[in-house]
């Protein structure tokens, strides 16, 4: 057990995943650390989004542990300081839901369920959605239906969600996938700024594009395991034995 | 209008229209977000049984509804949790054995056809002033469910995974949003009937839906909606000696088919504005086809 102030974002050990009997992630280990921004690479089925599920717990492990700041996931209580982003949003039952209320669901970790909303709580929400929007570059889409919109404002729509909340790590899956280049820009210099201010970031991507400059670490994944793992600045790669250090 | 308020039982009528026309539509919004709308039918079934106890046992049919409903949405919820392939037949076999118990369990207890048929179908003129009583608290107590969890229960419709890594209790919403549906389901009852009680959280959030931009928009649309087609339909039941709960019902339809016309012509004008402020007519074109299949999707459930 760590202690909880000095425990690293994610630490996972040994993490085995199973689906139908298959092994979806073999023995993962990984330790993500404050600022760090790690980009999971690796081919379609190669376990990126399980790990990132896994991380969260949201997927549960057939063997291993993981820990968030130090905690099991089912004991975590600090949700606030984690945003996650999924892949895409669903359309459910097709009732609509404007981009603001989207954004502004982002919050709800933050918000007491049984004390009303103060006035200072409401203006300081209202802020952060909006600063999320702008972040996004969709302030003048707030009122429009979530679901109307093109592929790359929806995955914009869902990265200002995650904003909203204004948590310390950003866990992203596919924020890039199907996004066209200028979009890709765009989201490129929103996690710049949020770099810049120290957040860690965990990204699953596919091709990193104008996102690569920004990245402190990446590791590839390939049939459930990590194949390779780098550092920005270091030349060589280092190729995983079975457990890095 | 005015003839028909000299009777009591009219008078409680319409205030236990405008009651369910207000909390149905509000807890079906969240239902058909999470691809639930049968679930108040299957809840129905279930709330027969316990009409059956408690015919059986002399005691309240109505709080016997409310247990086993209550229960048997809990259930629904668990099972649902616990295995997505076995969820569907274990459903089935909660909605027939509801059903058919209950019809046992009326007609053992001595039950005539009739006091089944009324609660299948509705039967407004047997509301006391007590029965009244109890709608109202119930339906407070639904609309305060909705308005203390409502951001939750948002989050939770909208993606599942989220809710929990938002640190969101999922598997005590989930059922929360099951047994307000239970609770709906029994105040709707006595006035529209068991048989067609999920209408009323269904049809109007479907009308909504056709006009509305947001979650809130829909809610507040379907549950003007939920108001207006159960005290027309009531209103107009008493004036024509027709049956309150299928006259309703048939209101909200009439409801639905205006807002797909509606809607569809708003949208087609929407679209042809966009391309004229020439702000990226690719995007347009591409929200345009989103949302005809959006449309072809709600009429094709």
């Amino acid at each position: 057990m760590t202690d909880p102030r000095h425990a690293p974002p994610f630490e996972m050990t040994g993490a085995l995943v199973r689906r139908d009997g298959r092994e979806v992630l073999g023995g993962i280990d990984l330790r993500v650390d404050a600022g760090d921004v790690l980009a999971v690479l690796g081919p379609n089925g190669s376990g990126k989004s399980t790990l990132v599920k896994a991380l969260l717990g949201l997927v549960p492990l057939a063997a291993g542990r993981t820990e968030i700041y130090g905690e099991p996931p089912a004991r975590f209580r600090g949700w606030q300081r984690i945003g996650y982003v999924p892949q895409r949003l669903p359309a459910g039952g097709g009732v609509p839901a404007t981009v603001r209320e989207v954004v502004a669901s982002g919050r709800v970790a933050r918000r007491s369920r049984w004390l009303p909303a103060l006035l200072g709580d409401r203006a300081a929400e209202r802020d952060a959605v909006d600063r999320a929007l702008k972040a996004v570059d969709l302030a003048d889409r707030a009122r429009d239906s979530a679901h109307l919109l093109s592929g790359g404002e929806q995955r914009r729509v869902l990265i200002a969600r995650a904003l909203a909340g204004e948590p310390d790590v950003f866990v992203m899956d596919e924020p890039t996938a199907g996004v066209d280049t200028r979009n890709q820009a765009a989201l490129a210099s929103a996690l710049h700024e949020l770099t810049r201010g120290g957040r860690t970031v965990v990204l699953v991507a596919h091709e990193l594009g104008p996102m690569e400059p920004l990245l402190t670490r990446t590791i590839e994944l390939g049939q459930g395991r990590v194949v390779r793992e780098t550092r920005a600045g270091d030349a060589h790669e280092t190729p995983a034995t079975g457990r890095p250090a | 209008m005015s003839e028909m308020l000299q009777y009591p039982f009219m008078r409680v009528g319409l205030v236990m229209a405008v009651l369910i026309g207000l909390a149905a539509p509000a807890v079906g919004t969240f239902l058909v977000q999470r691809r639930l709308s049968l679930l108040g039918d299957g809840i129905g079934h279930i709330a027969l049984t316990g009409i059956g106890l408690g015919l059986l046992t002399s005691t309240s049919p109505v709080l016997g509804a409310l247990v086993v409903s209550v229960l048997g949405a809990a259930a629904i919820e668990i099972l649902r949790a616990r295995s997505r392939s076995g969820a569907d037949v274990a459903l089935a076999l909660l909605f027939y054995g509801g059903l058919a118990g209950g019809v046992i369990l009326t007609s053992a207890g001595g039950g005539s056809g009739t006091a089944l048929h009324a609660y299948l179908f509705g039967s407004i003129t047997s509301v006391t002033v007590t029965d009244l009583y109890l709608v109202a608290g119930l339906a407070a107590a639904v609309l305060a469910i909705v308005a203390v969890f409502g951001r939750e229960m948002f989050l939770l419709c909208q993606d599942e995974e989220l809710a929990r890594a938002s640190g969101l209790p999922v598997r005590f919403l989930s059922v929360l949003i099951a047994a307000t549906a239970a609770v709906t389901v029994v105040i709707s009852m006595r006035a529209i009937g068991l048989l067609l009680v999920s209408a009323l959280m269904i049809v109007p959030v479907a009308a909504a839906q056709q006009l509305a931009r947001g979650f809130r928009g829909t809610m507040l649309v379907a549950m003007a909606a939920g108001v207006l087609s159960a005290v027309s339909g009531l209103a107009g039941s008493f004036q024509y000696d027709l049956p309150p709960g299928p006259s309703i019902v048939l209101l909200a339809l009439a409801l639905f088919a205006v807002a797909v016309a509606g809607g569809s012509a708003m949208r087609r004008r929407r679209a042809r504005a966009v391309p004229a402020g020439a702000t990226a007519p690719a995007a347009a074109g591409q929200g345009a086809d989103t949302r005809v299949d959006a449309e072809a999707e709600v009429l094709g459930g």
